[in-house]
């Protein structure tokens, strides 16, 4: 511009015409200027984003890294008290890649003095196949691993795995269950729990505890032999809160090796079997007359000749031909006595009961192995009559022993758990009979012991009270002869029950020591004495002196002989 | 002037990028500690984890009743070895012959029951 005088001087500040080139360049450089400007806009505010805003894809390292944590495939069993039932534990597998293997015949030598259980010719044709990866053993020990690793053979390498370890074995076998080669549970806890196991890390707590659990096992393991058994049940259950603190069902298996489990010991006696219980259904048509207040501790019925009908007899076992009160036909066992009390209650009511005591329905515990109970199709009164002494009404222990818990703890029906319930929890039971009758119920089950067919549960401190039960089992369509189902139901200390313990011997022959005998009260009425002799100091339960007055006035009894006659008190 | 400024700018351009670079590599250092540190707490925690597995395996009941029996001479308590707390007698007030400092112990007063049997009913 300075070299251009203005034509005009007065015009001066009028702009010069420009030429279309320099206004041409002058447009470029405004367009250029405003990209650039444009640009550098973006860069600023991409610079102000990411200096001042944490975004999602930008490391966070504090909080990746973190602390490091053991995480297994699925998550430990413990038992109440907090020891270690089931884990899953870090295995090496050993595989091998033959295309990369030097010599096959010399590695094969090498690993059987290491691996002795490998077949030789096997391994060798595996080792010379031409394929990249093939599994050798799997699941090795860590020693394995390390001579393994120290025969530095090239072409053998460890894949990290997985392996369900149960370190008591058998112990706990039916209720924990096992799992397959891929850790998914395939019975018990292990397959019911399966999608909690695998997502949730926390320990499953179960209400087993290994110690109960251990004794019941033992006695049951020793009775089974004594008495030439093919297979036992047992279950102790707190009947403050339906907790199951054992249940073992022999023969049991080692669920460390599920491929060996046969599938006789894999069956659950305690929870899938269902069996005619006998005798121990007593317990429930007497609380079901005596609640409904169809009969007092007084009456009576008269036990003097068999029941007839259609062409089914019922008979006394240890008939006395006579009047019995209620305590006698109880003591006693009688079936006439029984029978009439339910009839006298009625065929419906019977009904009903047995629904809310959880006898219809199947147990509601939380493994997979749970039977449903048999129940006749039409409830006619032969079937109330039959069902009256526990025949023509098959049942899982499980079962059973939830019911009895009901009659004995002051008549509220708690379900069946395995799992720990959070102490001082309030447990939502449902009242099924009252505290009157259960407290009579408990005064009649300590008769029994005391004085009656279950003398040989009594464990001394521990108020034992309990009823027998024989049942013949049922095979196919008709009751196999000879073939008994011996239990017993028991619970103490009968002042205050804390634990209802049942016991069932399948299939038992008598000894010299029985007499031959091996009814419920030969057979296993000494496994609950023994049991609870042995769990009770464990548990916690305090003994007392059975033969304090204010204990012998708690558990006394009016027994009455004659009807209408003299009575006389027996204070046991 | 312009000289004075420019090295003053080119020192701490310098200064800055040897700062960092040392910030840098430190960093990188401590993070591969950090790392060896994690890996071997993560050992650590499975040899634990196998360890309790073991604690486990050698604490089945069967196994310390078996060792209880054979080493210890122990067995099963019996409901006749206990007793209630309540029915445990004090010491008599005169105390025997053979221990004399027994003699200086007496049954605490009532006031003065220490507060662990204040609850407890004392049988006669």
């Amino acid at each position: 511009m300075i070299g251009r005088q203005p034509l005009f001087p007065k015009k001066r500040r009028r702009e010069p015409p420009v030429p279309p080139r320099v206004e041409t360049g002058r447009s470029r450089l405004l367009i250029t200027g405003a990209l650039f400007s444009v640009a550098f806009l973006v860069v600023t505010g991409r610079l102000i984003g990411v200096t001042m805003f944490v975004e999602k894809s930008q490391p966070q390292y504090s909080k990746t890294v973190g602390k490091p944590a053991l995480t297994t495939g699925r998550a430990d069993i413990v038992d109440r008290n907090g020891n270690l039932l089931a884990t899953s534990l870090k295995t090496a597998s050993l595989f091998a890649n033959p295309r990369i293997m030097l010599n096959a015949r010399e590695a094969v030598n090498k690993l059987a003095t290491v691996l002795p259980e490998l077949n030789r010719r096997q391994t060798y044709e595996k080792l010379t196949q031409d394929r990249s990866f093939i599994w050798l053993k799997r699941h090795l020990t860590p020693r394995q691993k390390y001579e393994v690793n120290k025969l530095g053979i090239p072409g053998l390498d460890f894949r990290d795995e997985e392996r369900r370890v149960y370190p008591s074995a058998a112990l706990a076998s039916h209720i924990l269950g096992h799992t397959d080669i891929d850790n998914r549970g395939l019975a018990g806890v292990e397959r019911h729990f399966d999608q909690q196991l695998r997502k949730n890390p926390t320990p499953l707590k179960l209400s087993i505890d290994v110690r109960v659990q251990h004794a019941m096992r033992k006695e049951l393991a020793a009775a089974v032999r004594e008495f030439r058994g093919v297979g036992a049940a047992g279950i102790v259950m707190d009947v403050r809160n339906g907790e199951v603190v054992s249940i073992v069902s022999l023969p049991d298996f080692d669920p460390n090796l599920p491929s060996d489990i046969e599938s006789d010991t894999r069956f659950n006696r305690a929870t899938l079997g269902v069996y005619e219980m006998g005798s121990t259904f007593k317990i429930f048509t007497t609380a079901m007359a005596l609640d409904a207040g169809r009969v007092s501790m007084r009456d009576g019925y008269d036990a003097t000749h068999p029941i007839r009908i259609s062409r089914f007899v019922i008979r006394d076992y240890h008939a006395k031909r006579r009047w019995l009160s209620i305590p006698e036909i109880f003591m006693y066992s009688s079936n006439i006595g029984t029978v009439k009390m339910a009839l006298d209650v009625g065929v419906a009511e019977q009904r009903t009961f047995l629904q809310k005591v959880g006898i219809l329905h199947p147990s509601p515990v939380e493994i997979s192995e749970i039977g449903a109970p048999l129940i006749p199709g039409r409830w006619r009164e032969i079937n109330a009559m039959t069902i009256s002494f526990g025949h023509g009404l098959s049942i899982s222990p499980m079962q059973l022993v939830a019911g009895v818990g009901a009659m004995v703890n002051g008549g509220i029906y708690h379900a069946p758990t395995f799992l720990k319930k959070p102490p001082h929890s309030r447990s939502t039971g449902r009242r099924v009979i009252t505290a009157k009758t259960s407290e009579r119920i408990r005064r009649l089950l300590r008769l029994v012991v005391a004085k009656g067919t279950g003398r040989n549960a009594a464990a001394e401190g521990y108020l034992v009270g309990g009823k027998t039960g024989t049942a013949e089992k049922v095979v196919g369509r008709r009751y196999k002869k000879k073939a008994l189902m011996s239990s017993f139901i028991g619970a103490f200390p009968m002042n205050a029950p804390r634990y209802v313990v049942f016991a069932m011997i399948d299939e038992p022959s008598g000894t010299k020591k029985t007499f031959g005998y091996a009814t419920g009260g030969w057979v296993a009425a000494p496994v609950v004495g023994k049991v609870i002799a042995r769990i009770g100091p464990i548990l916690g339960v305090r003994a007392v002196d059975e033969k304090a007055p204010e204990i012998e006035r708690e558990m006394a009894i009016d027994i009455v002989t004659q009807k209408e006659g003299k009575r006389r008190l027996a204070s046991f | 002037m312009i000289k004075r400024a420019t090295l003053i700018w080119m020192f701490l351009a310098t200064a800055a990028g040897i700062g960092l670079f040392v910030l840098k590599y430190e960093v990188k250092s401590m993070e591969g500690q950090l790392a060896t540190i994690h890996s071997k707490t993560l050992e650590n925690l499975e040899a634990v984890h196998v360890l309790k597995a073991e604690w486990s395996y050698l604490n089945q009941p069967e196994r310390l009743e078996d060792l209880g029996r054979r080493l210890l001479n122990l067995e099963p308590v019996k409901a006749t070895q206990t007793i209630d707390i309540e029915n445990i007698p004090f010491r008599p007030v005169g105390g025997s012959e053979n221990n004399p400092n027994l003699t200086k112990v007496h049954p605490p007063a009532v006031d003065q029951t220490p507060p662990l049997f204040a609850n407890i009913r004392r049988k006669q």
